[in-house]
Formats: structure tokens, sequence, C-alpha cells
């Protein structure tokens, strides 16, 4: 009788799941339209409450992350529209208007931050790679990671030496481009994985430990875009592309 | 901010012969002067009979405040005086030349004796307080060097107890009295012996307390004396911290008014008067200014008056102004207010009213009225899309009328029409402050029409050579606009990479080409197998053919005999080397063996018995028992040293 009562209860717990995504995805749809509904006429506010409900519902879609972006822009909320921004480019780097608002943004913050000196060729290349969608990447890494496994596959079977040094020649030319692909794709996945913060708050001391006697080393402002290093007991070591490092408090930052 | 000239400066009258020194004493007595004029007199021709040259230097004051200046003169006299080169000033190193060298000769004729003088003056200005010393100056003087004695200044901090009062000589100079308004100079001192020095006075006043930013207040600085002034100067260039100041030309020949003060009458002088234009708000202060005046001395001593001209120069400073400057209006500030503060008009003229396409016209827009119009530097007339515009030639020229400045500014352009038709400058408008009435105003002028015809070579405008390409500008910057999701949204919360397809798809080649590798060594490894296998049976297969070929050893099969045993021989090599023994050939065999390393007798030997195997077997002649026998042996004896050279 038990099994039969727990398969009844997954068969329940499957249907309800199968019903209720539809229901999600009308929902979030409707809310989205009352949010674009309500920016164009200026109600910024009500915009941004719309957004954050399609959020809540768990669609990440950067198209809703993008709009509520703005909507916080123009809210004034300065540290959340860069923390949308940020957020949209880590689901699609490819979001160029996600990337000029946040360009945009980042003008009006108080910080001014000194960036490393890239050398050219590989601030080019950065450039072009932060622009292209992970998706494309990874697509372009299986291509060719498959035409390098076919090739090892059919020089394995093959027999005529001549036959086999032409395969192995194309084996390694191909496994090279696709050791290269992959290493491409571990740089998304590592720009899309690290570990950043936004400071929300309009000003944050920058201590020298985790806990509030100690010395404030610098002050960061809203928006201004952290690295997390380490986290303690409601603390967050962060950094400045400076090296200029400190804690801050965790609740005066959102983690991208 | 243009600086004033000095102010006008008198003319000394000082008759030929009489030296205008400043200095005199009290109360010198006739006999005295007489004696000295004869000492004098003997001195000269003395001097002028050495051809004596003497240099000395001297201060108008020996104490003086700190910040304040002090007349250094070099002087060389003689009878002669020849080629005279300036003083070497470079030992002066407690104070800073501010002025000079002014050089002045003066040469005197009396009773037939002749004596020049040459004299250099500096204004020093000290570098700290304290007891200074002017070092001793050396001069060249016809080849020879002359050296001044050295000259001691006392320099007391400013506003100290210890500054120092009027030197004895000049007498009636007051350099701390000022001439300010509500200041009367004070009439002579116990020094001055009753001179005139005291009755004059500067005065410097404006003509408002309070004004806006960029409204005009007149300055006007006044010389009231009962004295004859002999020169006049101002100590230092005149400035005007926070204002722009533009000068006001007096007549060249200064009038004369007579004023009277309570029971005095005085003459009184204009010296300077500027127009100075706030350029921001809150307190202003006009600081003092300072001149120097040369007076005739009144002098109680008839011969003195007689023969020379005593003098003296004092210094008269006048009071600080502070005048109140008030902020704009900023809440009813027009647009495109460019800054220009008083009362002006606009006026906007074209050269034609018809033109062609192509053919310039020009346009002068003309804004004329009293203030200050040079820090207006906005082009009043808008783009205009028909007219090609060019960058337009400004001249600006300023009058005074009644103390009261008055600009002008042209901006001239030249607009080249680009389409016919009956084409349209828009009014023109020009914003300024109207400081009397406390208001902003904005003047415009009507719209201009020029009718313009096509062009000579009936040339509509419509080429794209004529048309003024700009660069885009960007204005403002926003952010982009929201996005919409027709296609619906989607939750990209899990990256592909993350996603089992993904993952399967990268492990799903790696297990492919494992399991082809897995299976071509497998294949590999049962090949070598069977190669070895059929390797150790080449011996014993051999055995069993030359076993059967010995069961047929008889004449009667002696074909089926040698075909056996060259079966033999033939099928052990193609075992022993993993071959078909169809295909082998007598080469194919001497290449195999050699290959491996069979002895060369025991390949001819080989061979030799295969060729006797196929003789036997295709000639016509039979074979007896004996023969076949020995072909057995010789083949059995052949397989044993094969395998023994192969084994090896």
């Amino acid at each position: 009788m038990r099994p039969a009562r727990a398969a009844s209860a997954l068969l329940l717990a499957l249907w309800g799941a199968a019903s209720l995504h539809p229901l999600i995805a009308s929902t979030s749809k409707e809310l989205f339209e009352t949010g674009n509904s309500a920016y164009e006429q200026g109600r910024f506010q009500d915009a941004a409450a719309a957004y954050e409900k399609v959020v809540a519902y768990g669609v990440a879609d950067p198209r809703v992350l993008y709009n509520l972006g703005n909507s916080y822009f123009k809210l004034g909320k300065l540290g959340s529209a860069i923390l949308c921004y940020e957020r949209v480019l880590r689901l699609d780097s490819s979001d160029q208007d996600a990337r000029v608002n946040l360009e945009f943004a980042r003008g009006l913050i108080r910080d001014r931050l000194q960036e490393p000196e890239i050398p050219y060729p590989v601030k080019a290349m950065k450039d072009v790679l932060d622009t292209l969608p992970l998706e494309l990447v990874g697509l372009v890494f299986l291509c060719i990671y498959y035409l390098a496994a076919s090739l090892l596959g059919a020089l394995l079977l093959a027999t005529g030496a001549v036959r086999r040094r032409v395969l192995g020649y194309g084996a390694a030319a191909a496994g090279l481009c696709a050791i290269l692909a992959a290493g491409i794709l571990y740089y998304k996945i590592q720009d899309r994985t690290s570990a950043h913060a936004i400071v929300m708050t309009d000003r944050v001391d920058v201590l020298s430990g985790p806990s509030s006697d100690n010395t404030v080393l610098f002050t960061v402002h809203e928006g201004t875009r952290l690295e997390l290093r380490n986290r303690r007991d409601g603390w967050y070591q962060v950094s400045l592309p400076n090296a200029m490092s400190g804690w801050v408090p965790s609740e005066s930052v959102e983690r991208v | 901010m243009r600086h004033g000239r000095p102010g006008p400066v008198f003319r000394a009258v000082v008759p030929s012969g009489r030296v205008a020194t400043g200095r005199g004493g009290a109360a010198r007595s006739a006999v005295v002067y007489l004696v000295a004029l004869l000492a004098s007199w003997m001195c000269a021709g003395v001097a002028a009979h050495a051809q004596n040259i003497g240099v000395r230097a001297r201060v108008d004051r020996e104490n003086i405040e700190e910040g304040g200046q002090t007349s250094l003169v070099v002087e060389v006299f003689g009878p002669t005086l020849g080629e005279v080169g300036p003083p070497d000033v470079s030992g002066i190193t407690e104070f800073d030349i501010v002025g000079g060298p002014m050089t002045s000769n003066r040469f005197q004729w009396i009773n037939g004796r002749t004596s020049a003088t040459r004299s250099y003056t500096y204004l020093l200005r000290p570098r700290r307080t304290g007891s200074l010393r002017i070092p001793a100056l050396g001069l060249l003087v016809n080849g020879r060097t002359f050296r001044t004695e050295a000259v001691n200044v006392e320099v007391y901090p400013a506003g100290s107890a210890g500054a120092p009062g009027p030197r004895p000589s000049p007498p009636g100079a007051n350099p701390g009295a000022g001439g300010g308004p509500g200041r009367p100079a004070r009439p002579g001192s116990s020094q001055s012996e009753g001179d005139g020095t005291a009755m004059v006075r500067v005065v410097a006043d404006v003509d408002t307390r309070t004004a806006y930013v960029g409204q005009q207040v007149t300055l006007r600085v006044l010389l009231d004396t009962q004295t004859e002034i002999l020169n006049l100067g101002m100590k230092d260039t005149p400035t005007f911290p926070g204002f722009w100041a533009e000068e006001i030309k007096l007549p060249e020949n200064l009038e004369l008014r007579r004023i009277v003060h309570g029971a005095d009458t005085y003459s009184e002088y204009t010296l300077m008067k500027r127009a100075l234009f706030p350029t921001g708000s809150g307190t202003l202060t006009i600081p003092p200014l300072s001149y120097q005046i040369q007076v005739r001395r009144r002098s109680q001593d008839p011969i003195e008056s007689f023969f020379f001209t005593p003098t003296e120069t004092i210094t008269r400073r006048t009071e600080p102004i502070a005048i109140r400057i008030q902020p704009l209006p900023s809440g009813s500030r027009p647009e495109g207010f460019s800054g220009a503060v008083g009362n002006f008009t606009l006026a906007v003229t074209a050269d034609r009213k018809d033109s062609r396409v192509n053919d310039a016209i020009g346009v002068k827009v003309r804004v004329t009225g009293e203030g200050n119009l040079n820090a207006v530097n906005a082009l009043p007339l808008p783009d205009l899309s028909d007219f090609k515009q060019y960058a337009p030639k400004i001249s600006s020229s300023t009058n005074v009328v009644a103390d009261r400045l008055r600009g002008e500014k042209v901006w001239d352009y030249v607009l080249i029409p680009l389409a016919p038709g009956q084409q349209t400058i828009p009014p023109v408008r020009f914003s300024f402050f109207d400081a009397k009435a406390g208001t902003f105003r904005t003047v415009a002028s009507p719209p201009l029409t020029i009718q313009v015809a096509r062009g000579a070579d009936g040339d509509a405008g419509t080429g794209a050579g004529l048309v003024a390409q700009r660069d885009v500008r960007q204005l403002r910057r926003d952010i982009r606009f929201i996005k919409q999701a027709p296609d619906g949204l989607r939750d990209r919360s899990l990256p592909m990479y993350r996603a089992p397809w993904f993952i399967a798809l990268v492990l799903l080649p790696l297990a492919a080409d494992l399991g082809l590798f897995t299976y071509t060594r497998t294949r590999d490894s049962q090949r070598a197998h069977a190669r070895q296998r059929r390797e150790r049976r080449a011996r014993s297969l051999a055995r069993r053919r030359l076993k059967e070929a010995r069961r047929r050893m008889s004449p009667s099969t002696t074909r089926a005999f040698y075909a056996e045993v060259a079966q033999a021989l033939t099928e052990y090599v193609a075992a022993k080397f993993d071959t078909s023994a169809s295909g082998l050939t007598r080469d194919r065999i001497e290449d195999l063996l050699a290959t491996r390393g069979a002895a060369e007798e025991d390949r001819r030997a080989f061979h030799r018995c295969l060729e006797a195997c196929d003789y036997a077997r295709f000639a016509p002649t039979s074979s007896g028992s004996e023969e076949m026998r020995r072909t057995l042996l010789a083949a059995e004896e052949i397989l044993v040293r094969l395998e023994r050279s192969l084994a090896a």
C-alpha cells in the first residue's frame, strides 16, 4: 500500500509541476509587459516592482534584468542598476545594450578606479572575447572537439601508412584548435562565475579587518564594483583593480 | 584685465641751471648761503682744473616701512663727463629693484665754469626688515671705475611703533598722510616750517557703492592742491582685483577747477578715471593708489627762493574703497543670456534682400549700448538649414560718453543660400541684464526675408557639394531603452556548460575514442597471437607434410611425393612469416628469409631442394627411390637448420 501511495504522490507532484510551469510562464510574461507599459509611461517604480516579481518567479531572462536595471537607473538607484546590468552580461555577454548602459551608469559613480594597464593586443582580444556569447563559444568548442575526436577515431582504425599520417596531422591540428577553444570557453566560464559585488549603499568604509573597530582604509561609493576574495562572519574581503583591499559588511554590497 | 596707464605727469618746471634736489635747509642764512656758493665755485674751479670726477649714491628715505619703497639716486658729476656707463647694481641683494634706471642729465654754467651731473634713479623695495645695506656701486666713467659709498637703510615692520616719520630732508614730505576722502591732508608739520606740502591731497571716489556683477562702477581720482605741482606720478601700476578695468581717457590738458573746502580754496585736477566692471559677487575693494608728487616748497629764505626752486617730493595715497557687488538674479535668467549687463539695442541687417543660390549675402548683427560687451562671446545667429554659414568676423569697439562705457559688437556673417525661394533669417535675440531696472531684458530683431533665385547656371542648390556637412554632435546621453520579449521569457540561469546534454556531448567522443582504442588494441593483440601460434605450428605442419611424402615415396607416386615435399617447405615459410603460401615466389621467399637472418647457405639449400622438387614433378623422366629419399632427407635437414637460424 505504501509504494502505491508514494507513487501517487510523485505523480501528483509531477502533474503539479507540469501545470505550474505554463502558469508561471504566462504570469511572468504578463508581468513583464505590465512593467514595460509602466516604464513607457514613466512610472518607473511600478515597472521595477513588476520586473522584480518576474525575477522572483525564478525567470532569469536577461531582458527582464535589463529592463529592471533601466527602471532602477531612472529611479536613481545607481548601485541596483549596475548590479542588474552586470547580471545581464553574465547571462548574455553579447548584450550590447546592457554593456552600453553599464558603461554609462559607471560614468556616474563617484569612485574613479584606475584599471591596470593591459597591452593593446591582449586588450583587443579581451574585448572581442567579452562580446562573444558563452553559448556560441561552447558550440564552437563542441564542433572543433568533435572534429578532433573523429579524426582521432579514424586514425585508430586506419591501416595504411599514408592514411594514418594524414589523419594523424589532421587530428593533431584539430586537437590544438580544440584546446584553444576550450581555453576560451574556460575564460568565459571564469568570467561568468568570478566573484564580484556591487556597493549598494551611498558610501561604505573599507576596513582593515572584519570588524567595525578596525582602521578605515578607504571609502567606496554606490555602484563601485569590488572583487570578492573571502567571506567571514558577515564580512567580505574585497579588493579593487588597483590592488587596494579591505573588508566591508556583507549587507553593504550585493554579489553579482 | 587691462591696466590703466599711470596718471598724467606734470612736467617739471625746473629752470635751467637750477637743481631740484628736494634738499634744503630749513633756515639757512644768506651769509651761509653766500659762503657755500663761494666754496662751491672754488671747488668747482678746482675740480674742473683737476678734471675731477665724483660719484655718490643717496636714497630719498633712509627709514622706511616694510613693503615701502625708496629711491636710490646714483650721481656722477664733474666738469665734463664723457662716456658714463650705468652703475653695476648686481651687488644689491637685500632689495628688489622694482623700477629704473631713470636717467637724467644736468648741466650748469656759472661764471664761465661748467659742471655736469648724470644721475641714475632706481626704485628699491626691501626684502626684509632691519638694517639693510646698499653696497658701494661701481661706475665706469671714461674707462675708469669709480665707486660710491655704501648706503644704509633702516626697514621697520609695517605698522610698528618704530615706523619712521618723515625724513627731515625733504621737509614736509609726509608719506603716511593719505589724501583720501574724509581725511584731509594735514596742513604742514613742524618740520615743514609752514610750507605748502600738506595742502595737497589725492582723493578717490566711485559713483556707487553697490552694484551688480558686470555693472559699471566709475572710479575717479582727484588731486586737490593749494600749491604748485611740478611733477607727479604713480608709485605703482594700479591694479583692481576682481574688476575688469577700462580706462576712461582724460584730456591732454588737465582741466583745472576751483573748489572750496571750508575756508580754503583748492585747485582740483582729475588724475584718473576708470570704468570698473565687477567680475564676481561679494565685497570687492579698490586698493589704495599712491602718487609721488613733486611740489614747490615755500621757502622763507629769499636767496634760496631767488636762485633756486626749492622742491620736495611727497607721497599721497587714496583710501581703499569697498563696494558691495550683488550677483545677478538666477531665477529669471533667460536662455541664451551671455553675461551682458547694461542697456543694449540690437540690429540685424543684410546687405541685400535678393540673391541667388550660391551667391554670398553679408549679414551684420550689431549690438550697441551702454555696458561692457567684451565678455559676450556667444554667437547670436542660430544655425540656418537653408544657408551655408561661415564663422563670423567679430569686431568690437568702445567709447566713453559721460563717463559711461558704451560698447558696440558686430558679428559679420557670410551666408550662402543653398536653395531657391523665399528664405527667412529668423529673429535674432539678445538678452542682457538691465542693472538700473534690476531685471533681465531680451531684445529681438525682426525676421529678415531674402528672396533667393536660382543660380546663374540654373543651379537649384540641390548639389551634394553645396550641403554644409558637419559631424553629428552628441547633445546628451542616456541609457538605452527597455527591451520587449515577443517570443516569451526564458530562464537562462542554468548555463550551457552545466547542462547535462553539454556534459554528455563532451564525454561522448572521449568514450567513443576510448572504445575504438580498446577495440584496435584487442584486435591487434589477437592478430599477433594468431601469428605466433601459426609460427609455432609451422615445424609440425612441415613434418606432417614430410611424413605424408615419405608415405608416398614410391615410383608410382613420384609426383605426389615431390609435391608434398615442396608444399612442406613452402607452407613452412608461409607459416613462419604469417603469409599465404600461394603467393610465395622464389624471390619473395628469399626476401623473407633474408630479413629474418637465415644463413645464405641455408637459403641456397632451400631453393635447391625446392627446385629439385619442381624439376622432378614436371620433368618427363622419373626419379628413383634413392633420389626421393635424398630429397626427403635434404628437406628435413633444411627445415632443421632454418628452424635453428630463424629462432636465433
